[in-house]
């Protein structure tokens, strides 16, 4: 069986690299992008298992990410992540069906927990 | 000199002037009143001699015996007389017209008593006896004629000397008043000036030396007055700093989150695959962390940087920088409140004289006022470009929020005015005003409710040292 594949989008390079790093580790298959628009196209072109979006970003945001995703590609979950502990953000982001949700700093071991959790109830 | 001192001087002086007058006036009627009591003496006597010459011409015409002793009589009724009142007489016509009064009188008085002892009508002894009686009256008749001529002399004098002294006084005093109320005049434009001066936000105080007169002493009062408003205005500059640094608090701790939260996730990796990582990796990870403290220092030292109290200190700088800093200060604010930023800074502008500090704040307090205005998704512009006729830089600060209605637009620079409740100081745009203004600039306000404000800061461009942009 092939890999899943885990995509990460952050404006913050460290934390594509840090994801990136720790979840390869996991033997997923990591893509990371600087901001969202490389990201969605790519996503017309491979399906992703899961995405991990920053909520603010510059141009298209997470919660745009999100909308989209979960419109075009029901399969893939998505995962967000923001450094504004903002409980309207989460309302809206739970109402648009997101997976999970983590404040910065994110605990890494609870966000591979998380992804986990994504890919068992997806193969379910 | 005072001008208290200069009015008291001024009436020393015409009460002096009015004593002298008095005391002259005093003395010359003290005069006159003992020339006529001598005037008055000397009618009696000239009465008396009439009559002596009188019986004199009786006792030629008639060769009445009788006539010499009415005579010889009289001459001793009026000896006595004189010497009743000899010392009037004397201080009236002096001691040597006195003495020759006396010595007629005696000679007439000899003469007759001649005449009389002989008992012969002797001619020669009738023309001595003529001739005594003659200059007798003659000399009494010419003095009282002199005496009534001093008289009247001493009356003119003291009318001409009431006359002169009368306008003299007169015109010192107008002389007087017209000096001081021009000296008081003269303050109180200069007061007026410093008055309006300070109203104007110029807490400089008089410049130079003071008078040393009670104008002085209230230009003394108004300078250490301004010093103090000068310093009530830097520590309301502060205070409103120190109230913006609440709001900027908040987005810088956002700011912080990112460069923490990637610190930590290299130090989890770090810690979870430290045993796979090679020297290189583990290097390369700790300078990833080595570079996010930095980033945090150099949030921190923004934040501590515009919160520190600073003396104003004018530099030539480029606006377009200030208005970056400004910018970057706020940003976490903008992304939280979810308004986007639209920049456009004309790159060349003249480069222009200002505290830093000062002018970031002033930006600091307009964008967060525009924040307030706008509901998320509204858009921030920010521009820089050239003044109109060139003396000038310009920024404008425009949000596209609910604007301010015009019946506010007046009131929004004057302190402690507010249109956000509890929420607002009301110093924020009363204290920008003072600043730009100490720049030499000024701020101006444009807004339509609804659709937007814009706030235009114009600052003088620099022209170098020797223009002297002036001092804050």
């Amino acid at each position: 069986m092939d890999k899943y594949r885990i995509m990460v989008i952050d404006d913050e390079k460290i934390v594509c690299d840090m994801a990136k790093m720790s979840l390869e580790q996991e033997g997923y298959e990591v893509e990371t992008f600087l901001n969202a628009e490389p990201a969605l196209k790519r996503l017309a072109e491979q399906k992703f298992d899961i995405v991990v979006t920053d909520y603010k970003m510059k141009g298209i945001d997470g919660m745009e990410v999100l909308r989209t995703v979960r419109k075009l590609y029901p399969e893939t979950r998505v995962i967000m992540i923001t450094a504004f502990a903002n409980l309207d953000a989460a309302i809206e982001a739970l109402r648009s069906d997101v997976h999970d949700f983590f404040p910065k700093p994110v605990k890494i071991k609870e966000l591979k927990a998380s992804i986990q959790r994504a890919l068992e109830e997806e193969n379910r | 000199m005072k001008i208290e001192n200069n009015i008291i001087l001024s009436n020393v002086f015409n009460i002096a002037l009015i004593l002298l007058v008095g005391f002259f006036a005093l003395q010359n009627l003290n005069v006159m009143l003992t020339k006529l009591r001598f005037v008055e003496i000397a009618d009696d006597l000239n009465a008396s001699f009439l009559e002596m010459r009188i019986s004199e011409k009786n006792y030629f015409l008639y060769g009445d015996e009788a006539a010499l002793f009415e005579i010889r009589d009289k001459i001793n009724n009026t000896m006595e007389s004189i010497e009743a009142v000899k010392n009037d007489i004397s201080r009236a016509i002096g001691e040597g017209n006195l003495e020759k009064l006396r010595d007629y009188l005696k000679r007439y008085s000899i003469a007759v008593e001649e005449m009389r002892r002989s008992g012969t009508r002797d001619i020669q002894m009738e023309t001595m006896l003529r001739a005594a009686g003659r200059k007798l009256r003659e000399f009494s008749e010419e003095t009282t004629r002199l005496e009534k001529r001093k008289v009247n002399e001493i009356i003119a004098n003291s009318k001409k000397v009431l006359f002169y002294s009368f306008w003299a006084i007169v015109a010192m005093a107008i002389v007087v008043s017209h000096f001081i109320s021009q000296k008081i005049l003269r303050s109180l434009r200069e007061i007026e000036k410093l008055a309006k001066s300070i109203s104007q936000g110029n807490f400089s105080g008089v410049r130079g030396a003071v008078p040393a007169d009670e104008f002085g002493t209230v230009m003394n009062a108004i300078n250490t007055m301004s010093e103090e408003l000068k310093t009530r205005e830097e520590e309301l500059i502060q205070s409103k700093k120190l109230a913006s640094l609440g709001v900027l608090t908040a987005g810088v701790a956002h700011e912080l989150t990112n460069p923490l939260n990637n610190i930590s996730m290299i130090a989890q990796n770090f810690v979870e695959y430290h045993d796979f990582l090679n020297r290189e990796n583990r290097i390369e990870l700790m300078k990833k962390v080595e570079g996010e403290a930095e980033r945090i220092q150099e949030i921190v030292r923004n934040l501590l940087d515009f919160s520190k109290p600073k003396e104003a200190n004018l530099r030539e700088a480029d606006i377009n920088d200030t208005v970056q800093k400004s910018l970057a200060l706020m940003q976490n604010t903008l992304d939280i409140s979810n308004i986007e930023t639209s920049l456009s800074l004309r790159p060349g502008l003249p480069h222009v004289f200002i505290d830093d500090h000062q002018i970031q704040q002033v930006l600091v307090n307009l964008i967060l006022n525009a924040v307030h205005a706008m509901s998320p998704g509204g858009t921030l512009y920010l521009s820089t470009e050239a003044g109109e006729n060139g003396d000038t830089v310009r920024i404008d600060v425009r949000d596209t929020g609910k604007g301010i209605p015009p019946e506010f637009i007046s009131h929004i620079f004057d302190p402690f005015f507010t249109t956000k409740g509890v929420g607002g100081t009301g110093l924020g745009l009363s204290v920008s005003y003072g600043i730009v203004k100490n720049h030499g600039g000024y701020v101006k306000v444009e807004s339509t409710v609804g659709s937007g404000t814009t706030f235009t800061i114009e600052l003088p461009v620099y022209r170098g040292k020797e223009a002297g942009n002036g001092q804050i």
